[in-house]
């Protein structure tokens, strides 16, 4: 009989325990939960904002390509090969892939390619 | 050691600012300092001193950090911390500013003609290093801007003989750089130093290079020849020799002597050093002792040094406390 009384204090003991125990698994679910909304909000606004930089600078050089695309002189011949270096550079850079190596490395020839190209023009 | 270094002649160039880097034009007729005070201003032999001949004080807005000539003598370019570089054309004793480069975001920390002298190199706090092209017209036109780096870059300098361009940074790291098809790019980092690389220069062959850095150590690099020696595949630089314990704070400024094979150093103890190499050790090892050395070469950091390019021994050198120090260096081999 000794068995039952302890089952029964056992109970109340542990108890503290036990609701830590759950507590902790609820609130561990909730996290990633949430965890997921906010990381998908932060990927989407990051993503967001780099597609924007690069469709800018995609939209200049192709305006400008457009704008020179015609003219003869060995001044816009050279501005036309700085651009056409611009657009093949994004051409290639993997759109839909958040997950590529060389992203970040990528993205700073491309910022590069705009400032001399901005410069030159 | 019996060799020695001796002061000639100690003026003050920048009053009440710091004189960040001096320059000889090619035949050496001239100096160019360039200062905390904005100015840039060409020193001539007058008998045995040296005296003021130009004073050029409108080009910039803020601090002009280097200066430097062109391979022919007739410009001169000098790199400002008001994110431009000016291109100035000799006419007699004056110069008129050319043209202005602009583009680098903030401040220019150095400028470098090719030896072709149709190429011109900038590097800035904005990590990136441009080169310019410049035509039978004087157009300058910007061909490549490289973002090799990740922090400030501090210097940069041509190869001697190839189209090779080197530059070091605040991120610890020398970056070399080649064209391909029309454009640079970096195709080696010289990993090493464990702080901020603040000058380069290559030596008279070109077949090393030696930088200084914020650790108080030189290093010398080599490049070597990849195994297998395969066509277009990038020789690697390897740190052949490292100087320390010669420098009890940061170097400044190193330059390789193209007549002498001396290297001398500036450095953040005040003190100016010339290192001699062994002639006896092996080539891919490369040895050097320290030759001559003026503790106190100047009562504050040394930001600059440099070999005159046709006298022998002929050691200029420039202070944070705005004086130039012209020195006889000679070896008593």
């Amino acid at each position: 009989m000794a068995h039952k009384s302890e089952d029964l204090f056992d109970c109340i003991l542990m108890a503290d325990d036990r609701f830590h125990v759950e507590g902790y698994r609820e609130g561990f679910d909730e996290g990633t939960r949430q965890g997921m909304i906010d990381g998908r909000k932060h990927g989407a606004s990051h993503g967001a904002k780099l597609s924007m930089e690069v469709s800018f600078y995609y939209g200049f050089g192709i305006t400008w390509k457009c704008l020179l695309q015609n003219n003869t002189d060995v001044k816009a011949r050279k501005r036309l090969k700085v651009l056409e270096s611009l657009l093949g550079l994004i051409q290639k850079f993997p759109h839909e892939e958040p997950q590529y190596e060389y992203l970040q490395e990528d993205m700073e020839k491309v910022r590069a390619k705009f400032r001399q190209t901005s410069v030159i023009m | 050691m019996n060799d020695t270094l001796a002061l000639l002649q100690k003026f003050n160039a920048h009053p009440d600012s710091r004189c960040w880097y001096v320059a000889w034009n090619p035949k050496g007729t001239l100096l160019a300092s360039c200062g905390g005070d904005r100015t840039i201003r060409i020193w001539g032999r007058e008998g045995d001193s040296w005296e003021c001949k130009t004073v050029l004080q409108d080009g910039h807005q803020r601090t002009v950090r280097k200066v430097a000539w062109s391979p022919c003598g007739n410009y001169l370019a000098s790199a400002s911390f008001d994110a431009k570089t000016c291109i100035w054309k000799k006419k007699n004793d004056d110069f008129e500013c050319l043209t202005v480069l602009e583009g680098h975001e903030n401040e220019v920390k150095c400028v470098a003609w090719a030896p072709s002298g149709n190429l011109l190199a900038t590097c800035s706090r904005d990590k990136s290093v441009w080169i310019w092209e410049v035509d039978e017209e004087n157009e300058y036109e910007c061909v490549s801007v490289v973002n090799s780096h990740t922090q400030d870059v501090k210097h940069v300098v041509w190869h001697p003989t190839q189209e090779l361009l080197a530059s070091c940074s605040y991120d610890n790291n020398v970056c070399v750089y080649k064209e391909e098809d029309d454009d640079w790019e970096c195709r080696a980092t010289l990993e090493g130093h464990t702080s901020t690389v603040w000058g380069l220069t290559f030596d008279p062959s070109g077949q090393r290079l030696a930088s200084c850095s914020d650790d108080c150590t030189v290093k010398i690099w080599k490049e070597c020849q990849p195994e297998g020696g395969q066509e277009g595949t990038d020789a690697a630089w390897k740190c052949v020799c490292t100087l320390s314990g010669f420098h009890g704070r940061t170097v400044y400024d190193i330059a390789w002597c193209p007549l002498t094979g001396a290297l001398a150093t500036a450095c953040g103890d005040d003190g100016v050093r010339v290192f001699k190499e062994d002639e006896t050790a092996d080539p891919d090892q490369p040895a050097f002792s320290l030759s001559a050395h003026v503790p106190k070469a100047h009562t504050q950091d040394v930001n600059c040094i440099a070999w005159h390019p046709k006298e022998a021994g002929l050691l200029v050198s420039c202070s944070d406390n705005g004086e130039i120090a012209v020195w006889n260096y000679q070896s008593g081999v």
